[in-house]
Order: structure tokens, then C-alpha cells, then sequence
């Protein structure tokens, strides 16, 4: 098992590599010069020179990318040319939004999806069945951003003043103010002071609420979070249900379940314990695979729903050609794409041996 | 002559059946015709592809033409919901209604139709093109070539597919075109991988060793052997990707960097609406819809073409 976990590491180093140079060059043809881009009117040819120089962008661009990977290694994502703040401190700021929102919208594709798939296969050729397939053919059919825009019509607007309204757009309520974690507990005294690693956590809201016992905002965020998450995980979630129906449908026709019937085990075991423990294999490879869709979902819906989340700050930051901070966000997306990938084949490795020992 | 005469003569004699090559066709053929999936889809994007061709004719109005002071009009205010005639409306007839600069959205959805039958289907026409042409280089040459392909490949599907095309049509500026081009990068690899595990599964069999041993070239191993036989999973795959492109295309439309006004297409009729779908919904609804449509079409399509193509599943 470590011997396939150091192979698998190993053979990533490359792909990482590409990313970066794949980054790098992209931010670096963005067309425009940056620093007008950046200093707008009041850039003359003196103080864009001196912008250049500040910012490393008159050296050569190898050089500008040795820089950039030793940089990179230490965790120095560059200045954001528009915030005039460091990347990595806007990233700490602002990834936990989508990390919050892809994990619930992963959590109700996972948690709603692999029910229906089991139902549907169990139930095969029922009414059940084909109303679920033909959910999730329509499901995967639908553009992200139009269902996030017809839920937060249908939550925000038809369903107003009924106790299921939901607000169509924010993380919380205005005016909410929640206190981090870090701070209630006394483990820094000034929020300035707090590691980047507290901060990050900390506007986790939902985990911040757990953390400080704090129901009233764990409530507001969920609200908040549910239109969101529920336009990024429908395509997610008839996917999943798609493979652990198409998956279980196979592995219920094998010998193995007919043996595990005909000892008289009870239908709930055969099915849950004997028959989908195995059909869940290639659903985990689906899971893993679904963290795309989710990043792309997430960059259409949070700028449907107002939040500002790494999707939404990337998709500006292209426009306002800030390309130190394309730069920082894509590598962090795709680095962390990369490693899920990764977690999943080793995830899968262990699942099934026949695939650490081929 | 002799060796014609000699396989006549032997066929005769043999006690298996033998199927030609054009047989497989017809039974797949018949395989898709009595399939559900496939049927439907075929039925949908038939009427589709009619719409399409026919939307001059279909389409009430002009798609970029504003209604506002055209005759006939009663002045009724743009984004107002449309009327409808089964429920008492007896004014000027929009059957969707009327977008933010007056223009007919019925109109607008109809003509959308070609701009993404064309994007999805070029796309992927590309796509499958330049994919398979270097899944096929790769897999074929084997060491550093297939290495360094498959490398590259690995990279661009390291990005989320969305984000990648979000850079490129950044650098090249947005529009229709630079988008389809977009997509059609973040699409090369899976073609390209799908078409060397092909080629990887078939080149070391006897036939293609026989055929090199007769003194055929490489190119003529690769057109007349290789990919014939690579060539249904590449078909439902093309089929399914037509989908996820049309709804790429309509997310970069979306988020403006697709089609520019006033072109008729539906990510950026939703784009040009979404700020106001709180006061008119029907704006955001139509275009939605026939997005859905037209990728419903394209995936049942597809999932029928595999369930009917795939010899496994045949078999049971």
C-alpha cells in the first residue's frame, strides 16, 4: 500500500510542474499591459516602469519563473495587482466560501444520490426507477447558472412570506457580525494576530457555529447556503445516482448475492452490506471526478448568488486583468483538483486490492 | 481468380456463419432504432435540426429587431410577462414574451437554436479531430511521443474543463468563435485518451502484425484498420460531448464571454436577464429551457448509442 502511495505521489510531480507552466504562460498572454490595467488613468511611461521593476515583470520570463516557483514552494502567491494584498491572504479570505459551498452541494449529491441509485436499482424497471432516470437525465441536462437563477426565483420571490423562503443571495443575514472561533476562545487576543490557518477556518461559518455553540448562525448560514448548494450538487447527484444505479444493477445479478440470499439474509443486508459495499467502487471514481463540475458550478452560482467565494474574485480578477491573483487562484484550484484526483485513486487503491497490486 | 473461387468455395463448406463487416452495421443500426433512449433523443433533436434550418420561417419576428414603436404593437413596456391568448390576452401576440430592448424572445430562442447546434457540433467535430489524431500518433509511435502527449494531456485535464476555457477565451479575446475554440482544448484529451487505448488494444493483434508483414505503411494500418475499429466508443462519446458543449458555450455566453450581443444565443439571453429575473422570470426561463432541451436531446441520444453499440451488453 505505501509502495502505491509513494508511486502515485511520484507520478503527480509532473502534472503539478505543467500546471504551473501552463499557469503561468496563460496569466503572462493575457492581453493588456497590467499596469494600466491596474493604475487606470494616472499611469504614465515613468510610473509603469516603476511598477514593472516593483513587481519583477522586467525580467525576462524565465527568470520570472524560477522566481515564481520558488515562490510558489513557499507558499508566496504574489501581490494582487487590484487589492494591492496578498494572494494568499485574499485566498485565505475568500476559499472558504466555495469550500463550504462545494462540500454541503457534494454532501446532498452523495447523500441524496446514491439512495435514489440504490432504490432505482433495486426496483428495477419500476416506476421508481424510470421517474429517477428520468430525473437524472433531465438533471445532468440543466445549465448550472439557470437553475440557480429559477431557484432563487422560486425560494426568493414565489415562495415569499411562507415558512419555506429562502434568501437568494449573501453568505448571512446583513449586518451579521460572527465572532470567530479563535477569539471566544481566548487563543489570540487582537483578530489581526490570528495564523492564517484560524482565519481560514473561522469563516467556515457553518464550522465556525459549531465551534462557538452558536445555533443562531449556523441556521442563517445553512438558509443561506441551500439555493446555492442545491444548483451546484443537481448535476453531481444524478450523476451519482446514475453510476450506483448502473453499478448495483450489475453486481445484484452475481452469484455471490444469490448465495447470500439463499443463506436467508434479510434483503437489507444483501443489498446495503453484500452488494453495494462492491458497486460503490466506481461511484468513489465518479465522486472524485465530480470536483470539477463542482469548481465549475461554483464559479457560475456564486456570482448568481453574491458570494464571494475564489469563482466569482477568478471570474472578476480576468476581467480587470489582475493576473497575479488569475494566476495564484487557478494554480490553487487546479493543484487542489489535482490532489483530490490523487486522494481518490489512492482512496480507490485501498478499496480494491486488485488495483494497488496490478 | 483462384483465390476469389477458393473462398467462395470454403465458405460453403464452413459450418459457422460468417458475418460481414456491413452486417454489424445494420444490426447497430437496428440495436439504436429499437432503443427508447436513443429514439427520443432522436425525435428531439430531429425537431431541433428543423428549427433550426427552418427558424426564419418558424420565428414570428426579427431576433435583434426591438418591438418598441414597430406597428402593431400597443405599447405594452419590454420585460412585462407574455401574454398569453388561451387565458383572455388580446393584445399584440408574444408567446414568450419581450426581452429588455423590446425584442421578441420566442424569436430570439428559435434562432439561438442554430448558434448552439453549430457550436456543440463543431466543437466536438474538432475536438474528435484533433484528439484523435494525436491519441492515435501517441499510442501508435509508443515511447517518448505517446510520453509526451499523454503528459500534456494529463495537464490540460488537471484543470477543471470551465476555468481552462475561461483563461483561453480571456486571452483571446471573447466572442463565439474564440469560445468554441476554448472548448475544443479543454475536449482534445479525452478523445485523444479514448482513441489510444484504442489503438493500444488493437495494434499488437495478429491481423495488424499480418498486414505490416504484407509491406502496408503506417498510415495505411492507421486509416483502414485502426480506427474503424476505435470508432464506436469515440462515436457515444462525441455524442454525449456535443451536450457538455453546448453547455459550456452557453456558461461562457454567460458569464460574457461567448456570443456577443445582439446575437441570439441562449447563455447570453440569460446573461442579459439575470439581473432581472426577480421581476421578470419569463426573460431567464425560455432560454433555460431550451438549453435543457437541446442537451437532453444530445444525452439520451448517446446513452441509447452506447447501450445499443456495446457488445457486452449485447451478449446478456
Amino acid at each position: 500500500m505505501v509502495q502505491f502511495i509513494v508511486r502515485r505521489l511520484l507520478s503527480s510531480i509532473p502534472v503539478l510542474l505543467g500546471i504551473l507552466a501552463v499557469t503561468f504562460g496563460l496569466a503572462h498572454a493575457i492581453p493588456g499591459d497590467p499596469c494600466r490595467a491596474v493604475l487606470g488613468e494616472r499611469a504614465t511611461d515613468e510610473i509603469c516602469e516603476a511598477f514593472f521593476i516593483r513587481n519583477g515583470l522586467n525580467e525576462p520570463l524565465p527568470v520570472q519563473f524560477g522566481i515564481y516557483l520558488r515562490n510558489f514552494v513557499q507558499g508566496d502567491l504574489g501581490d494582487s495587482l487590484r487589492f494591492h494584498r496578498p494572494v494568499s491572504e485574499l485566498l485565505v479570505e475568500r476559499l472558504p466560501t466555495t469550500v463550504e459551498l462545494g462540500f454541503f452541494a457534494l454532501t446532498f449529491a452523495i447523500m441524496v444520490g446514491i439512495p435514489l441509485g440504490v432504490i432505482s436499482a433495486y426496483r428495477h424497471k419500476s416506476m421508481i426507477d424510470v421517474g429517477t432516470m428520468i430525473g437524472a437525465n433531465i438533471g445532468v441536462s440543466m445549465p448550472v447558472f439557470w437553475l440557480g437563477l429559477m431557484l432563487a426565483y422560486l425560494f426568493g420571490v414565489l415562495l415569499k412570506g411562507t415558512p419555506l423562503a429562502l434568501p437568494p443571495s449573501g453568505r448571512l443575514t446583513p449586518g451579521a457580525n460572527p465572532e470567530p472561533f479563535f477569539m471566544l476562545w481566548g487563543m489570540v487576543s487582537e483578530p489581526e494576530n490570528a495564523a492564517s490557518i484560524l482565519v481560514f477556518f473561522s469563516r467556515i461559518h457553518t464550522l465556525n457555529a459549531i465551534l462557538t455553540l452558536n445555533g443562531e448562525l449556523f441556521v442563517d448560514t445553512m438558509r443561506h447556503l441551500i439555493l446555492p448548494a442545491l444548483a451546484v450538487g443537481t448535476i453531481p447527484l444524478a450523476i451519482i445516482a446514475r453510476m450506483t444505479r448502473a453499478s448495483l444493477l450489475e453486481v445484484l445479478g452475481q452469484d455471490y448475492v444469490r448465495t447470500a440470499r439463499s443463506k436467508g439474509l434479510s434483503e437489507f443486508v444483501v443489498v446495503v452490506k453484500h452488494a453495494l459495499r462492491n458497486a460503490l467502487l466506481p461511484v468513489v471514481t465518479v465522486i472524485g471526478l465530480n470536483f470539477g463540475l463542482i469548481i465549475s458550478g461554483a464559479v457560475l452560482t456564486e456570482t448568481i448568488f453574491g458570494l464571494t467565494g475564489v469563482g466569482r474574485t477568478l471570474v472578476d480578477s480576468i476581467t480587470s486583468r489582475d493576473y497575479t491573483l488569475v494566476q495564484g487562484f487557478t494554480v490553487i484550484v487546479a493543484v487542489g483538483f489535482v490532489v483530490i484526483n490523487m486522494a481518490v485513486d489512492i482512496l480507490y487503491g485501498y478499496l480494491d486490492p486488485r488495483i494497488r497490486l496490478g | 481468380m483462384t483465390k476469389d473461387s477458393k473462398t467462395t468455395h470454403s465458405d460453403e463448406h464452413l459450418p459457422v456463419q460468417i458475418r460481414h463487416s456491413s452486417n454489424l452495421w445494420i444490426e447497430a443500426a437496428k440495436n439504436i432504432t429499437h432503443n427508447p433512449s436513443a429514439i427520443i433523443g432522436m425525435v428531439i433533436l430531429g425537431i431541433l435540426l428543423i428549427i433550426a434550418i427552418a427558424a426564419p420561417i418558424v420565428a414570428t419576428h426579427d431576433p435583434i429587431l426591438s418591438m418598441i414603436g414597430q406597428p402593431g404593437e400597443t405599447g405594452r413596456l419590454p420585460q412585462k410577462p407574455p401574454c398569453i391568448p388561451l387565458f383572455g390576452c388580446e393584445e399584440a401576440q408574444h408567446i414568450m414574451g419581450l426581452d429588455l430592448n423590446g425584442r421578441d424572445v420566442f424569436s430570439r430562442v428559435i434562432f439561438g437554436t442554430r448558434t448552439s447546434l453549430f457550436v456543440g457540433m463543431v466543437t466536438v467535430s474538432l475536438a474528435v479531430v484533433g484528439g484523435t489524431s494525436l491519441g492515435v500518433i501517441a499510442g501508435y509511435a509508443g515511447g517518448y511521443v505517446d510520453n509526451i502527449i499523454m503528459r500534456i494531456m494529463d495537464v490540460v485535464l488537471a484543470f477543471p474543463a470551465l476555468l481552462l476555457a475561461i483563461s483561453i477565451v480571456t486571452i483571446l479575446g471573447p466572442g463565439l468563435l474564440n469560445a468554441l475554440l476554448g472548448i475544443t482544448i479543454t475536449f482534445i484529451p479525452q478523445y485523444a485518451r479514448l482513441s489510444r487505448a484504442s489503438v493500444l488494444s488493437i495494434k499488437e493483434q495478429e491481423f495488424i502484425v499480418a498486414e505490416r508483414a504484407l509491406g502496408a505503411g503506417s498510415l495505411r494500418i492507421i486509416l483502414n484498420h485502426i480506427l474503424p475499429n476505435a470508432i464506436t466508443p469515440l462515436i457515444v462519446q462525441a455524442t454525449l460531448g456535443i451536450g457538455t458543449a453546448i453547455l459550456d458555450a452557453a456558461a461562457l455566453s454567460f458569464l460574457g464571454l461567448g456570443a456577443q450581443p445582439p446575437t441570439p444565443e441562449w447563455g447570453q439571453m440569460l446573461s442579459e436577464a439575470r439581473n432581472y429575473v426577480f421581476t421578470s422570470p419569463h426573460m431567464v426561463f425560455y432560454p433555460g429551457i431550451a438549453i435543457m432541451i437541446t442537451v437532453l436531446g444530445f444525452n439520451l441520444l448517446g446513452d441509447g448509442m452506447r447501450d445499443a453499440l456495446d457488445p457486452r451488453l449485447n451478449r446478456r
